[in-house]
């Protein structure tokens, strides 16, 4: 570095304000930083995860069925599943509105299920035959797929909601970073004009203008990917407030009596059909089984969403008897989970087609850039600070060239 | 003599991208059909963009 640059480095840090944002600054990156790599070279195959499941996918493929024809009963593919895994518990059937298929997701007991989450193992079925096309074992029983690691890597270090908390408590450090950031740029800038790049002095100097650039270009996008992560990172918990408020409070007058058992099961099938029949207006999506941790031991939970794009995003929860298949009850969702479900999308990118996918890829790759020049120049500046003090200890007297 | 920038000039940008990001990701959530998708990939490409000129720039 120069004598000039690193005077007026220095100049600048004398400002307490500034001192303070640039100890945060640091501090709250260097904290963060392999982690958030880690984050965002994990994320950029999950981006392309829908891409990458496709071409990886070894499932048989879909029936060429006429327009319009009829999906299978649920009951037929309940059947089939306990069949095929007698002695099982189902945990929840999924229908497709994107594909045919139909997913029934199974577990050796609601016990085990609750015990550890990844016990859970799938059966993909043809929505229009009925047709076995792909049966999964429990989560990394058979390997991890590809898929999988980076998911895991990316959300919780396999250390489950320990690692969910500890990576939102990264990802809140990151958005200090950025917000500390963003103080720092607007001292370091006023003698600079917008995009400069002082790419002849010194490398460090480069690389330091270079992660002001990009860092200050993608701050919106870094800022909403980052906040949504943290809000994503929290879905258990704030899944088990609500399961302790609001559902703990509607299933209140039903404490105390006797529990279903899997003989006395109404079909799912009617079940699905009368929340369609009473909510025309919503996509019907997914019938869970009662006893889910997330639901209720006396109902089948029947997950709807809008047609609407926004809406599409937003699932609402109606309670049917599981004994009696009649309708009990929708569910309000509460702001916090609706926060969740918009968090999803702004996270994930996966809303706006191939172009914002790529988009994402594009930023995520600057993110990563960031990280790591910010780590260079925190580098390359602690071994200047040395060789600094190493011949100050030679040449006590500033030059006065220095001088402003 | 250095001529200090003001707010103003400092954060045209930065602002100006920050806004585009974030009406690039709502209009592709909130409209999903017709001319919000297109205008929100070049809403989020405009960082992007922008930052390779930068970069373009400071080596020509």
């Amino acid at each position: 570095m120069s004598e000039q640059a690193a005077f007026d480095e220095r100049a600048y840090e004398r400002k307490p304000a500034l001192r303070r944002w640039l100890f945060v600054h640091k501090w709250s990156s260097l904290v963060c930083s392999l982690f958030l790599l880690l984050i965002c070279i994990t994320g950029l195959p999950l981006v392309l995860r829908d891409e990458i499941d496709g071409l990886l996918d070894d499932a048989l493929p879909y029936a060429q069925v006429a327009a319009g024809a009829p999906n299978v009963s649920l009951d037929r593919v309940v059947e089939a599943s306990r069949k095929l895994y007698p002695g099982e518990t189902v945990i929840s059937v999924f229908v497709d509105d994107d594909e045919p298929k139909i997913m029934v997701y199974m577990a050796s007991s609601w016990e085990a299920f609750k015990a550890n989450r990844r016990s859970l193992h799938s059966i993909r079925f043809d929505a229009h035959t009925g047709d076995v096309l792909k049966q999964t074992k429990p989560f990394g029983e058979d390997g991890l797929t590809f898929l999988q690691l980076m998911l895991t890597l990316h959300r919780d270090l396999f250390a489950g909601l320990a690692g969910e908390l500890f990576l939102g408590a990264m990802a809140l450090l990151f958005i200090a970073a950025i917000v500390s950031g963003i103080a720092i740029y607007g001292q370091f800038m006023r003698k600079l004009d917008f995009g400069t790049v002082r790419a002849s002095r010194s490398r460090r100097l480069k690389w330091l203008d270079l992660h002001n650039l990009l860092g200050v270009v993608t701050l919106g996008w870094a800022l909403v990917v980052g906040a949504t992560g943290v809000i994503n990172e929290l879905s258990t918990p704030l899944f088990a407030l609500w399961q302790q408020t609001d559902v703990r409070a509607m299933l209140a007058p039903l404490q105390g009596k006797p529990v279903p058992q899997t003989s006395e099961l109404f079909s799912p099938q009617a079940a699905y059909d009368a929340v369609r029949t009473a909510f025309p207006d919503m996509i019907t999506t997914s019938v869970v089984y009662p006893g889910a941790p997330f639901g209720s031991p006396f109902h089948y939970v029947v997950w709807t969403k809008g047609k609407e794009p926004l809406t599409s995003r937003l699932f609402s929860p109606v309670l049917v008897d599981a004994r009696s298949g009649v309708l009990a009850s929708a569910i309000t969702m509460p702001w916090y989970l609706r926060a969740l479900e918009l968090s999803r999308p702004l996270h994930f990118g996966d809303y706006g087609g191939m172009p914002l996918k790529i988009i994402w890829v594009l930023l995520d790759l600057v993110t990563i850039f960031v990280l790591g020049s910010g780590l260079y120049i925190w580098f390359a500046r602690s071994r200047a600070t040395k060789t600094q003090q190493r011949s100050a200890a030679v040449l006590p007297l500033p030059s006065p060239g220095a001088a402003e | 003599m250095t001529i200090h920038r003001s707010i103003g000039l400092i954060w045209r940008w930065p602002a100006l991208l920050a806004a585009l990001s974030i009406f690039g990701l709502l209009s592709a959530l909130l409209g999903q059909t017709g001319v919000w998708l297109p205008l929100s990939w070049v809403a989020l490409a405009a960082p992007l963009a922008v930052a390779a000129i930068c970069i373009g720039r400071s080596r020509g």
